[in-house]
């Protein structure tokens, strides 16, 4: 009968707790970052859009309970701005896709000049959204743009148009510039997809006898299915927090006609200098996209099993 | 040794992210009980112990406008008083509200701004500006020589709360070049006469929409040109409040009502620009001195840049007429140097360098308003120090883009705003948006208004 070093028994059960604790430790300093920059804010944010937060009265703050949410969801602004931003976030999401999409599949071919090319559709997203907008405003100047110019010298209009001024038009000319901005990044997402589908798949559908449009229905619109899971997810959210195209270019005008629900919750902040409600507005917003998030996954993940299944 | 020191790290790291998420779910710290208002100085910060040697450095804000003519004036404070360091830092005008906000609210706001009346009432009462008569009771020896709409404009609760800057009128300009192209010898004295001259313009092709405002919505003057539009229709106080603040404007026929229907009416008739509900200030006139449009209302300092020589075919025939209507009464308005508590916080060096920086800019100098005038005659800024309209040199100066005795004409008609509460600026920007729904007739003047006093009404109650 052998008998155990009494010393060697706790070092053994050391050795089995910090193996099995390092994976945690090892984690641990992102966990505290998160904790400090991302739970921290979201915790401390939510109390505080329970109690009374006005600018204008630093030092008192009641606890109102709902009463911020309240006061948001029955607001004038609300159905209204609520309906902007589905507007908006349909059009753009779509927009985006397509103009993506079609950037992809022509930066996929082997063209000539396809380097400049890609150079020049990729722009727009390099440039600073204010910056964006800042260009869009000035290019649908109701009196010195140079779209009405063209429009006007082309014969096609007799008098300049005010894009931004009509409630209608100036909508349009936001999605249009979303677009225009966003595109670029989509269109990478894409072409990323793209080149990861193997020829094979394509050579074998042409000795099937699969048209070109056939192909692309069956081999390659299925085979981006991850890429639009993402798009759709990245692009949703973008439109519905779009802040500072808007800023520029419209200030929410005419008529708050272009103001989605994001800019009042800046609106409330900084124009009625209403912490409380600019806070529950926001935490509002936060969970209207993660239900559409949560969604999408859902519908696109059941269309993937069906499919693989 | 290294298990020993993941050990030590593990504990450290997890004490720290228990302590972080405690803090957050506790109570907010240096938070003041619920229900228990204290004034905003008693909050802060002790004074700081002042500097052994160096000069009072301080911080001054402004809007973009004319930052090399402040920066001159800066250094020809600092030559003169050596002990006084002023650090100059600015925001766009239509961003500047919203910045300094958000300066004040989170706890970095600087010495030394610029401050304006439709925001005095909010900013005063959250205790984010420093009385100035409080701390220097001399600034009210400069009361007897300001025209009364500014010294209204800069003061709260009894106390003033800025030198200013430049005080101006809201003015009704024309093209006079386009008038007598269109067969007229003199500008429009009604509303009427506004309009059958707008049609004889469009109708002889000279101009396609004769009638244009900065009416963006994110343009913070636009308010200021909409109640001109009432005080001109309007003959004494009350045009849009009572003397208890009660809104008086959402009656069918008041002042109010006619000056919206009117726009209404002209932007269905195509004689006031559409472009006019995303046109800001600059867009404004650089459209007039384009001559895109005949008739528009601006404040009086762009009339320089107006008819500055080299601005265009225009220049020189944009003259200001009294604001149409049977009063002719107008919104005159102050903007000022003002100053925060932080001023008194940094301490009594710091105070004396805030008062003569206060004084020099917005007081006499020697015995003479030095930067007030340079503005005048530089600028064409107006001004609320009366004494000036006496000056030679502001004469000869306002002579060169305008008739000094129309000029002096209408700041004898100009009244201050009503209604100048801490919720004005909120009620201001909803105003915005109801305006230009009556304006593009997707509800009507009286909902427009009705919705204007119900939201004020709202405001007030709060």
């Amino acid at each position: 009968m052998t008998q155990q070093p009494a010393a060697t028994k706790p070092k053994h059960n050391w050795s089995y707790i910090s193996h099995k604790i390092y994976p945690y430790l090892s984690i641990l300093p992102v966990a505290v970052v998160i904790a400090l920059f991302a739970i921290y804010p979201i915790i401390h944010a939510v109390r505080m859009s329970f109690y009374q937060y006005l600018l204008t009265r630093p030092n008192v703050h009641p606890f109102v309970g709902l009463g911020n949410f309240i006061n948001v969801v029955t607001s004038y602004y609300f159905k209204e701005s609520i309906q902007i931003t589905g507007i908006y976030t349909i059009a753009t999401v779509t927009g985006v896709i397509l103009y993506g999409l079609g950037v992809a599949l022509l930066m996929n071919t082997k063209i000539r000049l396809s380097t400049p090319l890609k150079i020049v559709i990729l722009l727009p997203w390099a440039l600073p959204a204010v910056v964006s907008g800042l260009l869009w405003k000035w290019i649908l100047n109701a009196d010195f743009g140079i779209l009405n110019g063209i429009l006007y010298a082309l014969g096609l209009i007799d008098n300049y148009i005010p894009f931004l001024a009509d409630p209608t038009l100036a909508k349009i000319s936001l999605i249009m510039a979303h677009i225009w901005k966003e595109g670029p990044l989509v269109a990478i997402f894409f072409l990323a997809g793209l080149q990861l589908i193997p020829d094979e798949l394509y050579e074998a559908a042409k000795i099937d006898g699969g048209s070109g449009w056939k192909t692309f229905r069956h081999v390659t619109l299925p085979l981006l299915r991850p890429v639009f899971l993402v798009v759709i997810v990245y692009e949703t959210m973008t439109a519905i927090l779009t802040f500072d195209t808007i800023y520029v270019m419209t200030g929410g005008g005419p008529a708050n006609s272009t103001a989605l629900i994001s800019w009042f919750a800046y609106a409330e902040i900084f124009k009625s200098l209403n912490l409380g409600n600019g806070i529950a507005l926001a935490i509002i917003i936060a969970l209207i996209t993660l239900v559409l998030i949560i969604l999408y996954l859902r519908v696109l993940r059941t269309e993937e099993s069906t499919v693989s299944g | 040794m290294t298990k020993l020191f993941r050990k030590s790290i593990f504990l450290v790291l997890a004490i720290f992210l228990i302590a972080s998420l405690a803090v957050a779910c506790g109570a907010p710290a240096a938070e003041a009980p619920p229900e228990e208002e204290q004034p905003a100085a008693e909050e802060e910060q002790p004074a700081e112990e002042e500097e052994a040697a160096g000069p009072a450095s301080l911080d001054f804000v402004v809007w973009s406008y004319g930052i090399e003519t402040i920066q001159d004036n800066i250094a020809n404070f600092q030559a003169a008083n050596p002990e006084c360091e002023i650090n100059l830092q600015d925001y766009s005008w239509l961003d500047y509200h919203d910045t300094m906000v958000g300066r004040f609210a989170a706890g970095d706001p600087p010495p030394l701004l610029y401050g304006s009346d439709h925001w005095l009432q909010e900013w005063g009462s959250a205790g984010w500006l420093g009385s100035i008569s409080d701390n220097f009771p001399q600034v009210l020896e400069y009361d007897d020589e300001l025209a009364p709409y500014a010294l209204q404009g800069m003061t709260y609760e009894d106390a003033v709360y800025g030198l200013s800057y430049y005080a101006d009128t809201i003015d009704f300009v024309y093209n006079e070049e386009h008038l007598q192209e269109a067969g007229f010898d003199s500008p429009p004295e009604s509303w009427q006469d506004l309009w059958d001259m707008s049609v004889a313009l469009k109708e002889q092709g000279i101009t396609e929409y004769p009638f244009i405002l900065a009416f963006s919505q994110e343009e913070g003057a636009s308010i200021e040109a909409m109640i001109s539009m009432i005080y001109g229709r309007h003959e004494g106080s009350g045009a849009l409040f009572d003397e208890n603040n009660n809104p008086t404007f959402n009656s069918e026929g008041s002042a109010a009502y006619e000056a919206i229907e009117w726009l209404r009416e002209a932007y269905e008739a195509e004689l006031f620009d559409p472009a006019s509900l995303t046109t800001a200030e600059l867009d404004q006139v650089a459209s007039m001195q384009a001559g895109a449009h005949t008739f528009t209302i601006l404040p009086q300092y762009n009339m320089a840049e107006l008819n500055r020589t080299d601005s265009g075919d225009y220049a020189g025939s944009f003259k200001i007429a009294l604001m149409p209507g049977n009063s002719h009464a107008t919104v005159g308005y102050v903007r000022f140097y003002a100053m925060t508590p932080e001023a008194e916080n940094m301490g009594e060096a710091a105070m004396a360098c805030a008062w003569k920086f206060l004084e020099y800019f917005g007081g006499k100098t020697d015995g003479e308003y030095k930067v007030v005038k340079r503005w005048a005659v530089e600028n064409g800024l107006g001004f609320a120090q009366l004494p000036l309209f006496d000056d030679p040199d502001v004469q000869e100066a306002f002579g060169q883009w305008g008739d000094v005795d129309v000029i002096a004409a209408q700041a004898e008609l100009a009244r201050a705003k009503e209604g100048l509460t801490p919720w004005f600026g909120t009620w201001d920007v909803f105003t915005r948006a109801e305006i230009h729904k009556a304006i593009l007739g997707q509800q009507s003047t009286m909902d427009t208004l009705n919705n204007m006093a119900d939201y004020w009404n709202e405001l007030a109650s709060q």
